[in-house]
C-alpha cells in the first residue's frame, strides 16, 4: 500500500517531467529551424537586392561568378517568366517561371520568398526573388535559391547541445520527485504503521510528526482520536472488570442463555453449586446440563408469558440442595436475540432452618402443654370435691407442684438456650482448675446416685492443666452431663468421670456410663432442642429435651465442643474438650 | 450431529427439540421412579397417586416426540448422522415410555402395600431403585455428551440389578415359606422389584440405542460380561 502510493507519486512526477521536457525540446526544435531559415533568408534578400540594383547585362555577363559568391543559385527572369540565365544550368530549356509562388509574390509586393521541395536537387529549397525595374516598368526578375540542406549540420550542433540541456533538467527533476515522494509518504507511512499497531490492540504512545501542513493536522487528530478512544476503552475495561468481579464473586450460581435458549455462560457460584466445570456446560440446552423437569417447565412458562418467573427446585444426584430459581429477560441490545438469565438462590439452609423453626414451635407447645394439662386436670378435681379427701388432696397437690417445677424449668432452659444463641449470655472467664468444679458436681448427685445404687467413680490426676472457663457455666455442663448419666444408667451401674490432657491445647473431660446406650444413627441429632432419643422415658424422668443443646451451646461459646461415642447396650461415653487455659492470654 | 453445520437453522432446532423432548421425558421417568421409590419408603400414598396420574404426561409426551420425529424424517429426509439420530430416538422414547409404565405398575403396587403392615425395613428395594435411577440417568448423560464410554458402563450395571432381584427373590421365598400370611405382602413386593428389574432392561436399551447413536454399531444381543479366559 505504501508502496504503490511511494509509485503514483513517483510516476507522477517522472511522467511530468517527461511530458515538460518533450515539449520543450519540440518547441526549441522549432524555434531553432525557423530562426536558422530567416537568417539565411535575410542574407540572401540582402545579396538579391544588390544584384538586382546591377544592370541587367552584368548580371548575365557575371551569372555563375554571382552564384558562387553568394552560395547560391541565381536565375534571371524576362518579364514574360522566360529564363534568360541560370547558374546551374545553362542553355537548358525550362519551364516558364512566372507562376512560381516567389515570382508572382515579388510582382505584387516587390519581394518573394518561397520553401518547397526541389525534386531535380532532392532537397528543401528557400527562393528569394526581386523585380528588375526600368524607371515603373518590370522588365524581368532575378532570383536566387539556396538548399536548406546547409543548415542542417549547425542546426544537429544546436539541437544536441539542447537535448543535452534537457536530459540535464529531466534527471534534476527526477531526483526532485523522488525527494519530494520521500518526504510526502514518509509521514502518512508513520501514520499507517501507527495505526496498524493500534488495530492489533498494542495502542500505546503517540506519532511525532514535525509539520503544520494538513499531513500534521491530521497526525495531530489521530493522537487526539486515540487518546479519547484509550481512555474509552479503560473505562470500558475497568467497568467490564467490575462486573466480572461482581458477576464471579456473588454466591448465586447465575445461567445465562443466548437466543438459541443455549446456556452462553455461567459464573463461578453456579460451578461451586454444581460441582462441574463450565466447559461442560457451556453451549448445552438447558434441559442437556440440568435434565430438571421443574427448572424447564419454569422456563417454559418464562417463554409463554414473558414475564420474570419464580420457581423452588431441587439439585444435585440425591435432590438435597434446594433452590430458588429466577428466571428473567435480559435488557438491553436485543438485535442479537433475547438473551434470557436464570440466578440460583440456595435456600437449602433456609429451608432447614424453616423446618427446625416449626418443629421447634410445634416441640414447645407439646412440651408445655403435657405438664399444663396435667395440673389442669389435677386442679378440676380437686375443685369437685377431692379437696375434702385430705389424703388425695395431698398427694394431687405434690403432683401439680411437680408439673409447675416442671413448666418453670422448661422456661429456664429455654430462657439460657435462647439468651446463649443471642449472645446475652456474657461469660467470667477465669482459670479454673476442673477437680473442683467435678468434686462440686459429684456431691450434687450423690444422694440420687446412691437411691439408684450407682457408683459414682473419678479419676482426676495430679498435676492437670488449668482451664479458661466460666465456674457457673461449667458446673451447669458438667451437672447437665453427670445427671443424664445418673438418669439413663439403670440399678447398680457405673457412672466414671475422668479428666486428661486431650488433643493440642485442649483438657478434656470423660462421663462414661454404663447406660442403655444411643444408637449411632441419634447421635448427630442429639444436640437438636427437644430431641429425644426415648421421648417417653425421658419425659418420665423429668428431662425438658433440651439439656444437651445447651452442652453443646455453652461448649461453642467457650471455645469447646462435646462429642459422644456409645454403644447400644453397654454404655455412653460423653467428651467435654475444654481449651487450656494460658498465662500468655 | 453436533460438528455438522446444516444450511437450515429451523432444521438444525427441530433436531435439538427432538433431543431436549427426549431429554425431558427422560427427566420426567427419573422422576417418577423416585417418587415411586419415595412412596414406598415412606409410605406415602399421595405421592404413589401423583406418579400414576402423572404417568399420562409421560404418555402424551413419548407420543408427541414420535410424532415429530416422522414428521421430521417425512419432510426432511435426514440422511447418514441424522438419520440414524432419528431413528434411535424413536426407539429410546420407546423404552422411557415403557420406564413411565413401570413406575405408574410400582406406584400402584406401593398404594396396596401401603393398607397392609410392613413385614421388614425396605433395604435393597431402594437401592435398586436408586441403581436404575442413575442408569437412566447416565445412558442420556452419555448421549448429551457423546459419551461411548459412559453407555458401555450403563449395559455392565445391569447384571448389579439383576442380582439383587435374585437376591430379593430368594428373601422373600423364605418369608412365605416360614409365614403364610406374609404372602402377599411378599408377591407384592416381588412385582415391584421386578418391575425395578425391567426397567433396568429399558435402560440398557436406551444406552445401547444410545451406543448405536454415536458410533453406529450396534451393540444388541451380545453378552455383556466376557468370561475370563
Amino acid at each position: 500500500m505504501k508502496i504503490r502510493l511511494f509509485h503514483k507519486f513517483f510516476i507522477a512526477f517522472l511522467a511530468i517531467g517527461i511530458l515538460v521536457a518533450a515539449i520543450a525540446g519540440l518547441l526549441i526544435e522549432r524555434q531553432l529551424r525557423s530562426g536558422l531559415t530567416r537568417w539565411i533568408e535575410d542574407e540572401m534578400t540582402a545579396e538579391a537586392r544588390i544584384i538586382a540594383l546591377m544592370p541587367l547585362e552584368e548580371i548575365v555577363k557575371h551569372t555563375t561568378d554571382l552564384a558562387e559568391r553568394s552560395h547560391s543559385r541565381l536565375t534571371l527572369i524576362d518579364a514574360a517568366g522566360r529564363v534568360t540565365s541560370d547558374s546551374d544550368l545553362r542553355d537548358a530549356e525550362m519551364d516558364n517561371h512566372l507562376n512560381r509562388p516567389e515570382i508572382q509574390e515579388a510582382r505584387l509586393k516587390g519581394k518573394g520568398t518561397n520553401v518547397r521541395y526541389s525534386r531535380t536537387l532532392k532537397t528543401d529549397m528557400l527562393y528569394v526573388a526581386f523585380p528588375l525595374e526600368d524607371g515603373a516598368k518590370t522588365k524581368g526578375y532575378v532570383r536566387l535559391a539556396r538548399s536548406l540542406r546547409e543548415i542542417g549540420p549547425s542546426f544537429d550542433h544546436l539541437n544536441r547541445s539542447a537535448f543535452h540541456a534537457l536530459l540535464l533538467i529531466l534527471f534534476c527533476a527526477l531526483a526532485a520527485a523522488l525527494i519530494f515522494s520521500l518526504r510526502a509518504i514518509s509521514p502518512i507511512r508513520k501514520m499507517t504503521k501507527f495505526t496498524e499497531r493500534v488495530r492489533q490492540g498494542e495502542a500505546s504512545g503517540m506519532i511525532l510528526i514535525e509539520s503544520g501542513d494538513e499531513i500534521g493536522l491530521l497526525a495531530e487528530n489521530l493522537n487526539e482520536i486515540m487518546s479519547v478512544l484509550q481512555d474509552k476503552i479503560r473505562m470500558a475495561d475497568e467497568e467490564k472488570e467490575k462486573l466480572q468481579a461482581v458477576f464471579a464473586g456473588m454466591a448465586e450460581g447465575i445461567v445465562v442463555l443466548d437466543a438459541h435458549h443455549r446456556i452462553e455462560t455461567i459464573n463461578r457460584g453456579m460451578e461451586r453449586m454444581l460441582s462441574r466445570r463450565r466447559e461442560d456446560i457451556v453451549g448445552r440446552t438447558l434441559l442437556e446440563a440440568f435434565r430438571n423437569v421443574p427448572l424447564h417447565d419454569a422456563l417454559e412458562r418464562f417463554r409463554q408469558i414473558g414475564e420474570t418467573v419464580s420457581q423452588e427446585i431441587s439439585l444435585g444426584d440425591d435432590r438435597s440442595a434446594v433452590m430458588d430459581v429466577t428466571v428473567s429477560a435480559i435488557q438491553g441490545d436485543t438485535r442479537r436475540g433475547k438473551k434470557t438469565i436464570l440466578v440460583f438462590h440456595d435456600v437449602t439452609r433456609l429451608k432447614k432452618l424453616e423446618r427446625v423453626r416449626t418443629d421447634f414451635v410445634a416441640n414447645v407447645t407439646h412440651e408445655i402443654r403435657t405438664p399444663l394439662t396435667a395440673i389442669i386436670g389435677f386442679v378440676e378435681t380437686l375443685l369437685q370435691g377431692a379437696l375434702d379427701d385430705k389424703k388425695t388432696s395431698r398427694k394431687f397437690l405434690e403432683t401439680i407442684r411437680e408439673n409447675s417445677q416442671r413448666l418453670n424449668r422448661l422456661v429456664d432452659d429455654l430462657l439460657t438456650l435462647s439468651g446463649i444463641e443471642l449472645g446475652e449470655v456474657t461469660l467470667h472467664p477465669e482459670d479454673l482448675s476442673v477437680a473442683e468444679s467435678i468434686e462440686q458436681v459429684l456431691t450434687v448427685v450423690a444422694a440420687r446416685a446412691a437411691e439408684k445404687s450407682l457408683k459414682l467413680v473419678r479419676e482426676i490426676p495430679e498435676g492437670l492443666p488449668r482451664i479458661r472457663a466460666d465456674r457457673d457455666r461449667l458446673t451447669q455442663v458438667l451437672l447437665n452431663i453427670v445427671d443424664n448419666a445418673v438418669k439413663f444408667t439403670p440399678k447398680g451401674g457405673t457412672v466414671a468421670v475422668t479428666a486428661s490432657p486431650g488433643e493440642e491445647g485442649f483438657l478434656t473431660i470423660r462421663v462414661a456410663d454404663t447406660g442403655v446406650g444411643i444408637p449411632k444413627g441419634e447421635i448427630p441429632r442429639l444436640g437438636e432442642r427437644f430431641y429425644r432419643v426415648d421421648r417417653t422415658r425421658s419425659r418420665e424422668l423429668g428431662g425438658t429435651g433440651l439439656g444437651l443443646s445447651i452442652v453443646k451451646h455453652l461448649m461453642k461459646v467457650h471455645g469447646g465442643r462435646m462429642s459422644i461415642d456409645s454403644t447400644m447396650g453397654h454404655g455412653t461415653t460423653v467428651s467435654l474438650h475444654f481449651p487450656i487455659f494460658e498465662e500468655s492470654k | 450431529m453436533e460438528e455438522k453445520r446444516h444450511t437450515s437453522a429451523e432444521y438444525e432446532r427441530e433436531l435439538q427439540e427432538i433431543k431436549d423432548g427426549l431429554l425431558y421425558l427422560g427427566a420426567l421417568t427419573e422422576k417418577a421412579l423416585e417418587n415411586g421409590s419415595t412412596a414406598l419408603m415412606e409410605r406415602d400414598s399421595e405421592l404413589a397417586r401423583k406418579v400414576v396420574c402423572d404417568d399420562d404426561q409421560i404418555d402424551q409426551i413419548d407420543f408427541e416426540l414420535e410424532e415429530r420425529c416422522i414428521r421430521l424424517l417425512a419432510l426432511r429426509q435426514p440422511a447418514a448422522r441424522d438419520l440414524r439420530f432419528i431413528t434411535t430416538a424413536i426407539k429410546i422414547t420407546g423404552h422411557l415410555e415403557r420406564i413411565g409404565d413401570m413406575a405408574a405398575n410400582i406406584a400402584e403396587k406401593v398404594l396396596i402395600l401401603n393398607e397392609i403392615p410392613q413385614i421388614k425395613p425396605y433395604i435393597d428395594l431402594p437401592r435398586m431403585a436408586e441403581i436404575v435411577r442413575g442408569m437412566i440417568r447416565r445412558s442420556l448423560d452419555a448421549m448429551v455428551r457423546s459419551d461411548v464410554e459412559l453407555a458401555h458402563r450403563v449395559r455392565e450395571e445391569d447384571t448389579v440389578i439383576d442380582k439383587l432381584n435374585d437376591q430379593i427373590f430368594r428373601e422373600l421365598l423364605t418369608f412365605m415359606m416360614e409365614d403364610p400370611h406374609k404372602i402377599q405382602v411378599s408377591l407384592y413386593i416381588m412385582q415391584i422389584s421386578k418391575s425395578l428389574e425391567r426397567i433396568a432392561d429399558h435402560a440398557e436399551g436406551v444406552a445401547e440405542m444410545v451406543i448405536y447413536m454415536l458410533t453406529g454399531k450396534s451393540v444388541r444381543h451380545q453378552p455383556t460380561c466376557k468370561t475370563n479366559g
